[in-house]
């Protein structure tokens, strides 16, 4: 049972299945969104996923073996841990959690962004690695609110995903889901932190020599990103305690729509930081919000 | 240390050129320009066509300020041969002027806000362009190149100045109520742009620095005020001026202008007296030379032109304002961050089509 449980919770739902439509989905809204607010029509439903299969298509350019390699395998592995983070979010009561699984779904969530940086550099392009070293202190800057955030919520919870969103107190869930939502913008490379892909500096950043087939790994990973990053945001924010499955289901892509509208409206009405202001930004306000609700969590208040 | 290019050719750059910057870090500490990408030859060219064919090759010179250059062309021919151009000609000639210099400010406030990554701001931008366009074209045929100026006069009369002035109000409404609020209130706008790329006064008077840049830096120049051209002197308007210096004073700068314009617009359609609006058929013009200057979007133009009596140009010489500006982006990149040096440069509002010629 627990094994064919946890084949339909990798290949159908969250999985697979889900994420691949979902995450197009999702770039799709966001990007249609965009183009309202702007006065624009804006693309069809099914634009991202037509994007996909063009690159797809296409031919790449010829590359050395061992670099071409590299740069098929890192965006390849970003694909496959982006998904294994979005299959382990326990949205069924049937779903497979374990004690320990938030360090499993960090460790995933972590990989992506990291194949990124080492991606930008293994393209050997000046821009390459601006956009590389650009997306690794923005790591450094995200990650340090994301984590403490993360940490406080867990800290009375078996550090298990299933767990966090009902034991921990309200005013600290509060303060713990402001500090994560801040972060979201950052890690989807959203406006106002769209940093490490601002193209009227640095091209794509990490992925500017990357074309084809390859580059539709980075996209398929990103929109994956966009389901686990969302969904783990659905989860936290809504304690399903004795709901049934089909609520539970609806709630999660309800609230993962909902942060995806909430994420490209800001996106739409700012213009972006610069590195330093975005690591202030992170290290002042983002961080003392997590650490407010670390000490929270820690007093047990 | 590293030497990153930014050009020729770039998302951040509207034309070929290249500024190379060596950085520590991300920190600039030096820039290099190089132009010439855009040489066409046209100075040699108007050497070698006759005036009426000179007039069209000038147009072409730039693709936002075309109407200025036929206009200098033309102001250059009337200076050597004393031709006196009718007073309804000069209204409208303030007119097309002060349309180009909303399209060339609105364009640059898009691209200005496209380079901070402010995507919404720069569709409004843009869809006021737009309508910007619409009443260029509605008055002289054309969206770009618009064939409106000829010595002695325009070639063709505003003949619905109803559609004219409701276009204007829109753009001034617009602007006072949506652009101006986001581009000086927004804190992503004020955090990229305050205290970034900055032009001292005294820097801006030692390169020479013209136009909008030069008012963002605290000093007051304007032609249109100082040396009065067309119909300038009939009309009431501001010269704003900021002492900033800062990319944030050339937004502000730039934005109030577009206001200023309106305003023009709105009063030139409104005191044009009737008449003729050119003289008869074209002048010959005789041995001389002149000297003109007037000023354009981005600040003073300069034409030189010598005639020897026949129906060519002996010489004519072009200074356009990014070429007194251009030298002041290594003095504003110095010490700043390499995400600063796509707005940095674009502040300038470069033509480098112009300066190429």
């Amino acid at each position: 049972m627990t094994a064919s449980f946890g084949a339909i919770q990798l290949l159908v739902f969250p999985g697979l299945l889900y994420a691949f439509v979902a995450g197009f989905f999702m770039e799709w809204l966001q990007r249609k969104i965009n183009a309202r607010l702007q006065g624009r029509i804006g693309p069809p439903f099914y634009q991202p996923f037509f994007d996909f299969v063009k690159l797809l298509g296409k031919k790449p350019i010829p590359r050395p073996p061992l670099q071409g390699f590299i740069m098929t395998a890192l965006p390849a592995v970003s694909v496959v841990a982006t998904l294994g983070a979005v299959a382990i979010l326990p949205v069924l009561s049937t779903g497979i959690g374990f004690s320990g699984d938030v360090i499993l779904l960090v460790s995933l969530i972590e990989v992506g962004p990291l194949l990124a940086v080492l991606g930008g550099f293994a393209s050997r392009s000046l821009w390459g690695g601006l956009g590389a070293s650009r997306e690794a202190v923005m790591t450094a800057a995200y990650n340090l609110p994301f984590l403490t955030a993360l940490i406080a919520l867990a800290w009375n919870s078996d550090l298990s995903i299933g767990l966090l969103a009902t034991t921990a107190p309200w005013h600290v869930r509060l303060l713990a889901m402001a500090a994560i939502l801040l972060c979201l913008p950052a890690k989807l490379h959203l406006n106002p932190f769209s940093i490490s892909s601002a193209e009227q500096e640095i091209y794509a950043g990490a992925t500017t020599e990357y074309d084809g087939p390859r580059l539709a790994l980075w996209e398929l990973a990103h929109s994956f990103e966009w389901v686990a990053l969302t969904g783990l945001f659905a989860l936290l924010s809504v304690p399903m305690v004795g709901v049934a499955d089909l609520w539970r289901v609806l709630i999660f892509v309800g609230v993962s729509l909902a942060v995806v509208v909430v994420l490209s409206v800001a996106a739409a009405s700012t213009a972006r930081l610069k590195l330093a202001q975005t690591a202030r930004w992170f290290w002042l306000w983002g961080f003392l919000l997590a650490l407010s609700a670390l000490g929270l969590a820690l007093a047990g208040i | 240390m590293s030497k990153i290019p930014l050009g020729p050719f770039h998302p951040a750059l509207e034309e070929p050129y290249k500024i190379e910057v060596t950085c520590t870090g991300e920190t600039i500490t030096d820039a290099e320009i190089t132009v010439g990408f855009n040489f066409r030859g046209i100075e040699w060219l108007a050497e070698r066509k006759n005036y009426t064919q000179g007039i069209a090759l000038l147009e072409r010179v730039c693709g936002i300020c075309s109407n200025v250059h036929t206009m200098m062309f033309c102001r250059a021919v009337e200076s050597i041969g004393a031709i006196e151009v009718p007073e309804r000609a000069k209204y409208i000639r303030v007119v097309m002027a002060e349309a180009e210099r909303l399209h060339s400010h609105l364009l640059w406030a898009g691209v200005a806000c496209n380079l901070i990554g402010f995507e919404t701001l720069f569709m409004t931008c843009f869809s006021l362009r737009e309508q910007v366009m619409d009443v260029l074209e509605g008055i002289s045929g054309n969206r770009v190149n618009y064939a409106m100026n000829r010595p002695g006069g325009v070639n063709r009369d505003i003949t619905d100045p109803a559609s004219v002035l409701a276009a204007i109000r829109t753009i001034a409404d617009v602007t006072t109520k949506q652009l101006i609020p986001v581009l000086t209130t927004d804190p992503t706008v004020r955090a990229r742009c305050a205290g970034v790329g900055i032009l001292t006064r005294e820097d801006a008077i030692a390169y020479g620095a013209v136009g909008p840049m030069a008012r963002a830096s605290g000093i007051d120049i304007d032609l249109r005020k100082s040396a009065p051209y067309e119909a300038y002197d009939q009309l009431s308007f501001d010269v704003p001026v900021r002492q900033e210096g800062d990319v944030f004073a050339r937004i502000v700068i730039r934005a109030l202008e577009i206001l200023e314009s309106c305003k023009l617009i709105e009063q030139a359609i409104e005191m044009m007296p009737v008449g003729p609006i050119a003289g008869g058929l074209f002048p010959t013009v005789p041995e001389g030379e002149a000297c003109v200057r007037i000023e354009a979007p981005r600040g003073e133009v300069i034409y030189y032109m010598a005639s020897n009596g026949t129906d060519m140009p002996a010489r004519v010489r072009v200074r356009t304002p990014t070429f007194a500006n251009m030298p002041t982006a290594r003095v504003m990149a110095l010490g700043q961050g390499l995400s600063d040096l796509a707005l940095i440069q674009a502040s300038i509002d470069p033509c480098y089509s112009c300066t190429d010629r």
